[in-house]
């Protein structure tokens, strides 16, 4: 039996210990009191154009050298870093000249820009024609594997196996003057211009046959690099040597999440200004509600589709592959799955690019046809319900794709015309599988390269896709040779619309949804919605906040 | 002398003993990433290129070339310190384990703090307390703690205290502010800020921390809870602690100097481990705080199929933990002479 004393010793030590507990608990909440004053959150009136904007993605940076990047985050720090030849200037899908004063074909194979006067790195260097041929250069010599050096095969040495650089293809007669000597006629050549492979850099400073350190880079750009801690942030400044006008802002941060989850909660808290990629629809929804921040959208590029593979008994019927183009219902995918922040797709060839066209809708309708589906496959002599096996990836296209297959299952099932078994891996074994033939039906994705309708057709109906979909058709063959020749625009318009309708027709390929661009940004911040727009460039020169 | 020999043996022979316990780690590390379908550059391209082209990109990479020369090259690396260069991100593996291992380490050490504070201090209160309301609820405490996942506490305390009462910040290591102008010498931004003077960064860094570092240290904690007690208890049953009662000893010093730091020894052991095992990154942790450190990292590199990251990263932590439980042993070896082999 313990005695009273024992008990009140041992008291002794419980309230020591619960001081102790006391003390800490007090320091605490003294730390957690003392808000920093580090909060970006705007004001209302005039922007001010010191302010810094801090911009929050999920992305993530690959490579800042040019000649080692080929993904969306790298080239949106980029994109602000370098310049290029030429530009699409915000809210336009046509290139405009920017290192460039001018640009032209002098025939279908020789295009030639001359420099603006006066350009200059952000290191003060002179920017001259021998850097733009160096550029291109070391981009083919370096050869990365993460590099988009397979963009410039308009001047890739002949015959070459891979990237190689052919010292004929570019000419600088003089300090201004580049001309490009094109393998073939190549009307997206302009288009590639603007893309992250043209960037240019200094050749006094970027090493010819390896990648430059990134925290070294320097360009020509709007901004320069002050600061790069890989994986959490990138600190940019004004480029005081950029030739156009100042920026809106004093210099941007970039601040990198994990989880969208991560940059909603930052948003919220104001640590963030602008939120851009990647939210899911979930996130979305909630902050739509926010009084302090505002959810803008604008046209996007980005599209998912469901591919045939027409070696496979299913995929090779057409009927089969237009019964399905037929039952597919796209609104309510994008309504449930996606809460309207996606819209449907009724073509390869997304909405805001110029030729595009409502192929599919025009063929099908914009709602499910299930009478036209049954009879496509009666006059076939098909028997229902047919078995479709349709794969898809949980780990590369976001957290919806499960929610997005199983809505097509249920629409395809409740036809009454087929049986869908849907099947899933993981990214890596995925798109090894189902371009090697392994997959009857897949899921897959696209961004641009450049915001050309060449990009997608050529790239989904042209027989030599990446796809390995089995798909030939000579006349779109030739409409992509036709078009890809051509300097006259309205012609290859024209081309890209007859190549949708060939597409809605063979049904090589599903189109289901394009994204559409989302950005969430503080009260006071401006300039945003200008910038959502098919370049995939959040231009933050034009972001201004207001004091 | 008999002792020291002894002893000296005894480090000799575990020191000895890592050296084939890291050839199995490095052989396991190397061959997993191998064998396991994917590689580095189809989960960055594909979809976006054509097959023949990846196979390319891949062959110039040497990414097919025989196991057993990417394996002699490997432990060459290896043996020379030289972890090489990330694939997904050109960045030094050395570059990853220092910056983002300096993350991880403040989280860990702060967290550490907290968990021996309430850990041992709620133990200590429920042995002391057994069989009373304060024993059920320090055991009942410490349950819930170690059962809750660290995800779903984290996403708690951001909601509560991030969201509703704004008080702390819900990510990352500093404000964005705070982190672009922060001049970085150690990596540890604590003492980053401290050699700066600069304050008001230290006041920033120390709020980003309060949140990770309770969490996981609750987490922590709740095993040291039960742990604590129960050997608490066990040396309060021991005759020593009877003949101190009976040579009229206070209680609290009977329990404090006589029993209670005989019950820590076998706790400090689990403490190293612990610290040494979340050396390699509490991921769950870091990615609910998007806390920048090496087992977040590690994750993206696991999902990229970069076999650079990984088999670096894994290689130093193993060191570490090797190094860290070898220390241990020494240290129990050195305090308790009935510990040898």
């Amino acid at each position: 039996m313990r005695s009273a004393g024992a008990r009140e010793e041992r008291g002794f030590y419980v309230r020591r210990t619960l001081r102790v507990g006391a003390a800490v608990a007090v320091l605490a909440v003294m730390v957690a009191a003392c808000k920093s004053n580090s909060s970006t959150a705007g004001g209302s009136g005039a922007p001010n154009s010191s302010a810094t904007i801090v911009h929050g993605t999920t992305d993530s940076i690959v490579s800042l050298d040019p000649a080692g990047q080929y993904d969306l985050g790298s080239q949106q720090i980029s994109g602000e870093i370098y310049d290029n030849l030429l530009v699409i200037p915000a809210g336009g899908n046509t290139p405009e000249a920017s290192a460039a004063q001018s640009c032209a074909y002098s025939d279908p194979k020789t295009y030639t820009c001359t420099l603006k006067p006066g350009l200059k790195f952000s290191d003060g260097s002179p920017l001259t024609s021998e850097d733009v041929a160096f550029s291109f250069k070391r981009n083919l010599e370096i050869n990365d594997p993460n590099g988009a050096c397979s963009l410039l095969n308009a001047i890739n040495k002949p015959g070459a196996d891979g990237c190689k650089w052919n010292p004929a293809s570019i000419d600088t007669p003089d300090d201004a003057t580049i001309t490009f000597h094109l393998n073939a006629p190549d009307a997206t050549w302009p288009m590639i211009l603007t893309s992250s492979a043209a960037y240019i850099v200094p050749s006094d400073v970027f090493p010819e046959t390896k990648l430059q350190p990134d925290d070294k880079v320097i360009g020509s750009g709007h901004y320069t690099l002050t600061k790069y801690t890989p994986g959490q942030q990138v600190v940019l400044a004004p480029n005081p040597n950029w030739w156009g006008d100042p920026p809106a802002n004093g210099g941007v941060i970039v601040q990198y999440f994990d989880k969208s989850s991560a940059l909603k909660l930052a948003l919220e808290q104001g640590d963030v200004d602008v939120g851009w990629r990647t939210f899911t629809p979930t996130d979305v929804e909630g902050m739509k509600g926010e009084s302090q921040l505002q959810v803008l959208t604008g046209p996007g590029s980005e599209i998912r589709y469901l591919v045939f593979n027409e070696s496979f008994p299913a995929g090779k019927e057409l009927a089969v592959r237009q019964a399905v183009a037929m039952t597919v219902d796209r609104q309510a995918i994008v309504h449930n799955v996606y809460n309207d922040t996606v819209a449907p797709l009724w073509s390869m060839v997304p909405s805001a690019l110029p030729g595009h066209i409502d192929a599919f809708k025009d063929a099908y309708g914009d709602s499910p046809d299930v009478a036209g589906a049954k009879k496509a496959l009666q006059d076939a002599g098909i028997s229902t319900p047919v078995p479709l096996e349709i794969w898809w990836t949980p780990t590369h296209y976001g957290d919806s794709s499960a929610d997005e297959y199983a809505e097509i299952k249920r629409s395809l099932e409740s036809s009454g015309l087929f049986t869908v078994t849907l099947k899933s891996t993981e990214w890596d074994t995925y798109i090894n599988a189902a371009v090697t033939d392994q997959y009857p039906n897949y899921q897959l994705g696209w961004f641009p390269d450049y915001p050309d309708p060449d990009n997608y057709v050529f790239t989904f109906y042209s027989s030599a896709s990446f796809l390995n979909d089995h798909y030939k058709n000579a006349k779109v063959d030739q409409l992509l040779a036709d078009e890809r020749a051509s300097t006259d625009q309205a012609q290859r318009v024209k081309d890209f619309q007859e190549i949708q309708k060939i597409g809605a027709q063979d049904v090589p390929i599903v189109p289901i949804w394009e994204g559409r661009q989302l950005a969430v940004t503080t009260q006071g911040i401006t300039g945003v919605q200008d910038t959502l727009d098919v370049a995939y460039l959040l231009r933050y020169w034009m972001i201004g906040k207001s004091s | 002398m008999k002792r020291s020999s002894s002893l000296r043996g005894y480090v000799i022979t575990r020191t000895l003993l890592a050296i084939p316990m890291l050839l199995i780690l490095l052989t396991v590390v190397f061959l997993l990433m191998r064998v396991a379908p994917g590689d580095p550059i189809s989960a960055a391209l594909g979809g976006k290129l054509p097959a023949a082209e990846l196979a390319r990109r891949k062959h110039d990479a040497g990414y097919d070339r025989p196991l057993a020369v990417q394996y002699v090259e490997y432990l060459k690396d290896v043996a020379t310190l030289n972890f090489g260069t990330t694939i997904l991100d050109n960045r030094p593996v050395t570059q990853v384990i220092a910056q983002n291992g300096a993350a991880t380490l403040e989280l860990t050490f702060f967290a550490m703090i907290v968990a021996m504070v309430a850990g041992v201090g709620i133990g200590l209160l429920a042995g002391a307390y057994r069989d009373t309301a304060i024993d059920l609820g320090g055991r009942l405490f410490g349950i819930v703690l170690y059962a809750a996942p660290v995800f779903f506490l984290g996403f708690l305390a951001q909601l509560t205290f991030g969201k509703w009462l704004d008080w702390l910040p819900t990510s990352g290591q500093t404000s964005p502010v705070v982190g672009a102008t922060l001049q970085t010498h150690t990596n540890i931004l604590v003492i980053d800020a401290i050699i700066d003077r600069n304050w008001s960064a230290l006041q920033d860094v120390l709020r980003h921390l309060i949140m990770p570092s309770v969490v996981l240290g609750l987490v922590i904690g709740g095993i040291f809870i039960r742990l604590v007690r129960v050997n608490l208890l066990q040396t309060m049953k021991g005759d020593y602690v009877e003949a101190a009662r009976a040579r009229g000893v206070k209680e609290p010093r009977v329990v404090y100097k006589h029993a209670f730091k005989n019950a820590l020894v076998p706790v400090i052991t689990i403490m190293g481990l612990t610290f040494a095992l979340l050396l390699g990154g509490a991921v769950l942790t870091e990615e609910t705080f998007n806390w920048p450190g090496i087992g977040a990292e590690l994750v993206r590199y696991l999902d990229n199929r970069d076999y650079i990251a990984v088999q670096g990263i894994v290689v130093v932590t193993g060191i570490i933990v090797v190094i860290v439980s070898l220390a241990i042993d020494i240290l129990n070896a050195w305090v308790d002479p009935r510990i040898r082999y």
